[in-house]
C-alpha cells in the first residue's frame, strides 16, 4: 500500500512537471518578416487595420449584417456544443476596454483571458502565437480606435466536461506550443512573408489542416484538407492531383484575391467569407508571398482525395443550352431540378453565363463524390462582396426537400464531375443543421 | 460611361458597372417591356438575348457585357424566329395576365433559332426556367410547336373584333 502511494505521488509529480514543461510560454516579443501592406514605418492604426484584416478578426467577431463590428456573438456549432465569440471592442464593461497591452498579448498568443481563464481553441491562438508583439499591439490599437459597443457576451452552450475551461490546459499541453514565428534564412524573404501571412495571420491551417481525434492539428499533414461545419476546406498542398500543385501562380493569386480562378473554382461558404473579409484586401505583393509559400507546402493526398475530371464527358457532350451525354438511367429528378433552377446561369456545359463565378467544370466541388460543398451551396447559396459588387447565388434550402437536394447534388456530380455522387437525403438533413 | 448595343442602337449609359442590365434597360434606357420578377434569376421574366443567347438580365452586371449585342422583347419581332413565335403566340392566344410573357417569348425565340423543330424534351429543357403563375404552359408548348411546324394542333383564337368596330 505504501509503495502504491509513493507510486501515485511520483506519477503526480511527473505529470505536473510535464504539464508545466509543455505549457511553457515563449516570453520573446518575436519579429515579423516584412509585410508589404503593413510596413514598420506606417502609422500604427493603418498597420493595425491591415493586420486585423489579414488575420480576419471580423469573420468570427462580427455577426454579418448586424452593424456591430467586433462586438462578438457569432455562433460556432462544434461537435461538442456551441461557442459564441466575444466582444472585442474597447467597451470597458462588455468588451476588452479594461485590458492592458500585456492582457491582450497574452490572450492572442497564449489563449488566456484577462481573468486568467483559458480560451477555447476556436479562437486561433495556436496560429496567432507566432505573431510579433508589435503586430498584436498594432491590432489592439486599431480595435481600440473603433467605436465602443456595449453588448454582453453570450454564454457558451457546452456540456460537461467541455465547459471546464481549466481542462484546456491539458489540451494545450498536448496540442499547443507557444512559439513566435521563426524565419527560415535558407528561404527567400518573400517565402518568409508568405509563411507568416498563412501561418500566423491568415491561420489557414485552422480549416485546411486535418484534425486528430483530440481535435488538435495533425502535424505532418499540414493543409491537406478537412471538413468543418459541413464545409470541405480543400487540400491546398502542392500535390498536383489532389492539391493546388497544378494551378499556375496567377490562378492561385486570382483565387485568393477575387475568390475565383477560371477552370479551378470559386470560393463560397467560409472561404468566400475569408476572401470577402480578408484576402481581397491584401496588397499584390502579399498575395504573391502567400502563393510562394503555398507552392512550397509538401504534397499530400489528404483524406478522401478528390480527383478532378476537367473534361467530364456528359458536360462536354452538352452545349450551353441543352443537356447531352447523361447516361440513359441518369437521375431524372436531378436533371429536372437542374433544368428549372440551375441551367440558366450555370449552363449544361458548366461554363457559366452571367458571371464566371458560375462556372462548374474542373472545380473540386463537383468532383467530390460526397458532395459536401455542392450540398452546402445548394442549401445556403453563396454571397461575397468584392470591391463594391456582389457575387451571389440564391439559397434553395427552403425550396427543396432533402430528397430533392440530394438528387440535384448527385446529378451535378455525375454531369460535371463524371462520377457517382453519394449524397443521401440524411446527409442533406445533417448539412441543414449546420 | 458604358456603351451598350441594344436592339441595334448604341446607347451610352452612365451607371455603375455592377448595376444589373435589367435596371439599365428599364430605368435608364426606358425599355420597360422586359419585366422584373424575382430578382434572383429563378423566374425568367427578365430574359433578354445577349448575342442571341437567353440570359437573365436581373443578375447580369452591365459591366460584364462588353460589346455583345443585346436584344429585348421590343425588337425580337425583327428576327425570323421572334416573328414566328409572336405570330403563334397571337394565333394560339397564349397570354393570360401577360407578366411573364416577355421572358417566355425571348426563351422560345432563342430555342426556335437554335433548334427549328424542337421535341417536347427540347421545349422542356429550354422553357423550364420560365415560370408562369397563370399556368399557360400547355398553350406555350403548343405555340412553340405551331411556330416550328405551322401545324395547328390546338384551338386558335376565335374572338376577333367585329367588322366596323373601333380597334
Amino acid at each position: 500500500m505504501k509503495r502504491f502511494l509513493i507510486f501515485v505521488v511520483f506519477v503526480l509529480i511527473l505529470g505536473s512537471v510535464a504539464y508545466f514543461a509543455l505549457n511553457r510560454t515563449d516570453s520573446s516579443d518575436g519579429t515579423a518578416p516584412a509585410i508589404a501592406g503593413a510596413p514598420a514605418t506606417a502609422d500604427v492604426l493603418a498597420r493595425g487595420e491591415y493586420l486585423a484584416k489579414a488575420a480576419d478578426c471580423t469573420a468570427c467577431h462580427t455577426v454579418p449584417g448586424s452593424g456591430k463590428p467586433f462586438a462578438g456573438g457569432v455562433a460556432f456549432r462544434l461537435p461538442f456544443g456551441t461557442i459564441y465569440s466575444s466582444n472585442i471592442t474597447a467597451d470597458a464593461q462588455t468588451g476588452i476596454g479594461s485590458w492592458s497591452d500585456d492582457d491582450f498579448v497574452r490572450a492572442v498568443r497564449e489563449g488566456v483571458r484577462k481573468d486568467g481563464k483559458r480560451l477555447y481553441p476556436a479562437f486561433p491562438y495556436i496560429s496567432y502565437t507566432q505573431l510579433s508583439r508589435s503586430d498584436v499591439l498594432a491590432i489592439k490599437a486599431y480595435l481600440f480606435s473603433l467605436p465602443k459597443i456595449s453588448q454582453p457576451d453570450q454564454p457558451n452552450a457546452l456540456g460537461f466536461p467541455f465547459n471546464q475551461r481549466w481542462a484546456m490546459g491539458f489540451w494545450n499541453a498536448a496540442f499547443f506550443k507557444s512559439q513566435r514565428f521563426v524565419a527560415d534564412a535558407s528561404k527567400s524573404p518573400q517565402w518568409n512573408s508568405g509563411a507568416y501571412l498563412a501561418g500566423a495571420l491568415g491561420h489557414c491551417a485552422e480549416c485546411h489542416t486535418p484534425r486528430n481525434v483530440g481535435f488538435g492539428l495533425e502535424h505532418g499533414n499540414e493543409l491537406a484538407g478537412e471538413v468543418l461545419q459541413g464545409w470541405r476546406a480543400y487540400n491546398i498542398t502542392s500535390d498536383t492531383a489532389h492539391g493546388i500543385g497544378a494551378w499556375s501562380d496567377g490562378e492561385i493569386a486570382s483565387y485568393l484575391s477575387t475568390g475565383h480562378a477560371d477552370g479551378r473554382g470559386s470560393a463560397s461558404g467560409p472561404m468566400g467569407e475569408a476572401v470577402d473579409n480578408s484576402l481581397q484586401y491584401l496588397m499584390p505583393e502579399d498575395t504573391n508571398a502567400l502563393v510562394t509559400y503555398l507552392r512550397s507546402v509538401p504534397a499530400r493526398a489528404g483524406k478522401d482525395p478528390i480527383t478532378i475530371d476537367a473534361k467530364a464527358a456528359p458536360a462536354l457532350a452538352s452545349n450551353d443550352t441543352a443537356p447531352g451525354g447523361d447516361s440513359a438511367d441518369a437521375n431524372s429528378a436531378g436533371l429536372k431540378l437542374f433544368e428549372s433552377a440551375c441551367a440558366s446561369c450555370h449552363q449544361w456545359n458548366g461554363q457559366g453565363q452571367e458571371t464566371p463565378y458560375a462556372s462548374l467544370l474542373g472545380t473540386r466541388g463537383v468532383n467530390d463524390t460526397k458532395g459536401a460543398n455542392v450540398t452546402q451551396v445548394i442549401l445556403h447559396g453563396s454571397r461575397m462582396r468584392l470591391g463594391g459588387h456582389d457575387v451571389f447565388m440564391p439559397a434553395f434550402g427552403r425550396a427543396y426537400s432533402d430528397t430533392e437536394v440530394a438528387a440535384l447534388a448527385n446529378y451535378v456530380i455525375a454531369h460535371f464531375g463524371n462520377k457517382q455522387g453519394t449524397v443521401t437525403p440524411d446527409a442533406v438533413a445533417q448539412s441543414r443543421k449546420l | 460611361m458604358l456603351s451598350l448595343s441594344v436592339n441595334g442602337e448604341s446607347h451610352s449609359v452612365d451607371v455603375p458597372a455592377d448595376m444589373p442590365l435589367l435596371w439599365v434597360l428599364r430605368d435608364v434606357i426606358g425599355l420597360t417591356g422586359t419585366k422584373f420578377g424575382c430578382g434572383i434569376a429563378q423566374c425568367g421574366a427578365c430574359t433578354v438575348h445577349l448575342d442571341g443567347q437567353p440570359v437573365r438580365s436581373c443578375v447580369l452586371p452591365v459591366g460584364s457585357i462588353g460589346d455583345k449585342t443585346i436584344t429585348t422583347i421590343e425588337a425580337i419581332g425583327n428576327t425570323p424566329s421572334g416573328q414566328q413565335i409572336q405570330q403563334a403566340w397571337l394565333d394560339v392566344d397564349v397570354v393570360q395576365c401577360g407578366y411573364c410573357q416577355s421572358g417566355q417569348i425571348m426563351s422560345a425565340a432563342a430555342l426556335l433559332k437554335r433548334s427549328p423543330n424542337p421535341s417536347d424534351a427540347d421545349i422542356d429543357a429550354a422553357m423550364s426556367g420560365n415560370i408562369c403563375r397563370c399556368g399557360t404552359y400547355v398553350r406555350i408548348r403548343a405555340a412553340i410547336k405551331q411556330a416550328a411546324t405551322g401545324k395547328l394542333d390546338i384551338l386558335q383564337t376565335i374572338v376577333t373584333s367585329p367588322e366596323g368596330s373601333a380597334s
